[in-house]
């Protein structure tokens, strides 16, 4: 046995730092209440409490099921999501009857962490995940494009991106993100070679087959799609930009990067050109100040980051609830008011490092599905948070986009936790320490002649027979009922009469399946 | 409250959060190249509670030493096991198995302290061991058979 280099479990970080993001969350939600009342809310204790417990049962489930999983994932989800639960808790205190989607957050949280346990305890290895490309490709399809059916879908603030569930309304994309990585993943770990085949080239860039364009034109298809039917650009966006960056994974070539941007620059152009959404979108985009009660929400957010400034007016004290939507799309217009410019890049900084786990775990994982699928969700997480955030900020056009873990939102927020379980479980398995086999000269050398009874030389010194039985012997399949001095018995009976001293011993040597096995089960016995 | 105080609380809360982020930047760095785990641990977490190298000792005496293709269109072929064998159609793999229903990369033969153990790479019809179709990687002894399609193998001494 070699030693072999691994990871470390770190679960004792992963405690502290679980414990440091619960205690940053719960202390935005108490610094509000002292900044407003100069009081400590009388129902704390039981925030903490939900909040520590949640974070328990994870961590508990995390050392059980996966010892070896990335210690930093599970913290830096947990304080994302305590700060959105402390964001929305303040904006319901300034709504005049007063709401409580904070309490129905923390709720949907705890459903969330059950959804994350669940991938964690049930998914033991995801390879097997790999065996249903085109089944997960058209349920991700079909969720995707779930809120076009008439009568089940749901028109919300302008993009048509809900379904009804009974008295609930649910965002199928959000469960697709999830369920169309794994699809992009397993089928392009088949179909890789193919796509990296180079055709023509074209100004220095080799450019891939045309016969090998068709997925990336159904993506794009499906995008534009979702574009003018859906009008939401943040998830045609989303979809697009997926598929675009693992085919790029995949296949190692740049000319797909290039021909994914030119090809949904084009869509968005065409968009611009025929739909008037996507025309507000701009406008409200690059001139926002022209058409003050048109572009009000986008105008609002920024007036709201300029108000926090470097450092934010503190928890409580500034007045984000007159961006409309604050709780939902413009999270990060809140927290960009009441913790400033160093709140919200902090924020930022935190996305960047989810993402930068997720990479890490593909750079580390031995098989290209593990190496597609953490690289899709880590992409999943970049993109999303990079156009709404984008949007919020005004480096893009504003986009229907949730927060990941801090919008107010349970579809949102069950399926994030479950792509972070999904990566839990991926950095598991990549992180934990594998025996490799080692050198055969080595492994002779290392084992010496050694003397042993003759029960189990009568084993051992079996292939001296075994020569003459027929290698293709053929086995009953069902061996267990052998044992394996019965046998033995008739083919070396020698062995089993101990007559001599020299019979009750013999020497047992790794070479027995060399031709000269014979003679070295002989030489044993003169000895 | 006074305003001085506020401001502490804001910064102080600030500061708090972007130490959480130094943390994380700690335990990136201090994570980035791993560590060197030692063959005892290793064996010791791959069957706990066993005295890791006792259990090898025998189990490598009674290791099986060639893998015999007992049943199939490749009736009678012979590979030694050595440390490890791939099964599949794919060029990489030490037994190109001509069957029907065989993955690219369908199951690997690795050896383990403990003995070999056979493992599905995720292939499309299955690995069966004892006419068991495993999930997990299972222990893959001399009395055991191997099915893959309409192939059958059982490792030989």
């Amino acid at each position: 046995m070699n030693d072999v280099v691994g990871y470390r479990k770190r679960r004792g970080v992963e405690a502290f730092m679980l414990a440091f993001s619960i205690a940053l969350g719960i202390g935005g939600y108490l610094l509000t209440h002292l900044n407003q009342d100069a009081a400590l809310p009388p129902e704390w204790p039981w925030a903490l409490a939900a909040l520590f417990t949640i974070g328990l049962v994870l961590h508990v489930v995390i050392r059980w099921r996966l010892p070896y999983a990335d210690p930093l994932i599970l913290p830096l989800v947990m304080l994302l999501n305590g700060l959105g639960l402390a964001m929305i808790h303040r904006l319901d205190l300034g709504t005049s009857p007063r709401m409580h989607s904070a309490e129905l957050q923390l709720m949907w949280t705890a459903v969330a962490a059950i959804a994350c346990c669940v991938v964690i305890v049930f998914v033991r290895d995801y390879r097997v995940l790999q065996r249903y490309t085109y089944t997960m490709f058209l349920a991700g399809m079909a969720l995707l494009m779930l809120p076009l059916v008439p009568g089940l879908g749901l028109e919300k603030n302008g993009a048509r991106i809900w379904i009804h569930l009974g008295p609930y309304s649910f965002q199928p994309a959000e469960l697709a993100k999830l369920v169309l990585s794994i699809a992009f993943a397993s089928y392009l770990v088949e179909k890789r070679e193919v796509l990296a085949l180079a055709g023509g080239r074209f100004l220095g860039i080799e450019l891939p087959r045309p016969r090998d364009l068709g997925p990336i034109l159904v993506m794009w298809l499906a995008s534009l799609a979702v574009l003018v039917f859906q009008k939401d650009l943040g998830t045609s966006l989303l979809f697009f930009g997926l598929f675009v960056m693992m085919l790029y994974v995949a296949t190692e070539k740049p000319s797909w990067a290039i021909l994914g941007v030119l090809l949904f620059g084009t869509g968005a152009y065409l968009g611009y050109l025929f739909f008037s959404h996507v025309q507000v979108r701009v406008s409200s985009w690059l001139s926002p100040f022209t058409d003050y009660d048109q572009n009000y929400q986008v105008i609002q957010g920024q007036l709201g980051i300029a108000w926090g400034g470097a450092l934010g007016t503190g928890w409580g004290l500034g007045r984000p609830n007159l961006i409309p939507l604050a709780k939902t799309d413009f999270i990060a217009a809140a927290v960009g008011e009441e913790l400033g410019i160093a709140g919200l890049t902090a924020v930022m900084l935190i996305y960047g490092l989810i993402v930068a786990r997720g990479l890490r775990a593909s750079l580390v994982a031995r098989d290209p599905f593990g190496k597609l699928l953490a690289a899709g969700l880590a992409f999943v997480f970049a993109i999303q948070v990079f156009a709404i955030l984008g949007g919020v900020t005004r480096l893009l056009p504003l986009t229907g986009l949730t927060t990941p873990f801090m919008s107010q939102g349970g579809s949102s927020l069950v399926a994030n936790w479950t792509m972070v379980g999904l990566l839990l479980v991926i950095t598991h398995q990549v992180r934990s320490p594998v025996p490799e086999a080692p050198e055969p000269e080595q492994w002779l050398s290392a084992e010496t002649t050694q003397v042993v009874p003759v029960g189990a030389a009568a084993i051992s010194g079996r292939p001296s027979a075994g020569t003459a039985a027929s290698p293709a012997h053929p086995r009953t399949p069902s061996g267990e009922d052998e044992d394996e001095s019965t046998v033995t018995v008739p083919t070396n009976p020698v062995q089993q009469t101990p007559t001599s001293p020299d019979d009750t011993t013999q020497i047992a040597t790794e070479h027995a399946d060399q031709p000269g096995s014979d003679r070295a089960a002989e030489d044993g016995h003169t000895t | 409250m006074s305003e001085l105080a506020v401001l502490g609380l804001k910064v102080g809360f600030l500061a708090l959060l972007w130490l959480f982020i130094l943390f994380t930047g700690n335990v990136v760095r201090t994570d980035l190249f791993g560590r060197k785990v030692s063959a005892a641990e290793l064996s010791a977490s791959g069957t706990p509670g066993a005295k890791p190298q006792k259990l090898s000792r025998r189990a490598l005496r009674q290791l099986p030493k060639t893998l015999t293709v007992t049943h199939g269109k490749q009736a009678g072929l012979q590979l030694p096991l050595g440390d490890g064998i791939l099964i599949g159609r794919a060029s990489d793999c030490q037994l190109l198995l001509d069957d029907d229903y065989v993955s690219t990369r369908h199951a690997r033969i690795s050896r383990t302290p403990t003995g070999y153990q056979v493992e599905d790479l995720g292939s499309t019809n299955g690995t069966f061991v004892n006419n068991q179709r495993i999930s997990t990687p299972v222990a893959f002894g001399a009395e055991d058979t191997l099915r893959i399609g309409r192939t059958l193998m059982s490792a030989e001494k």
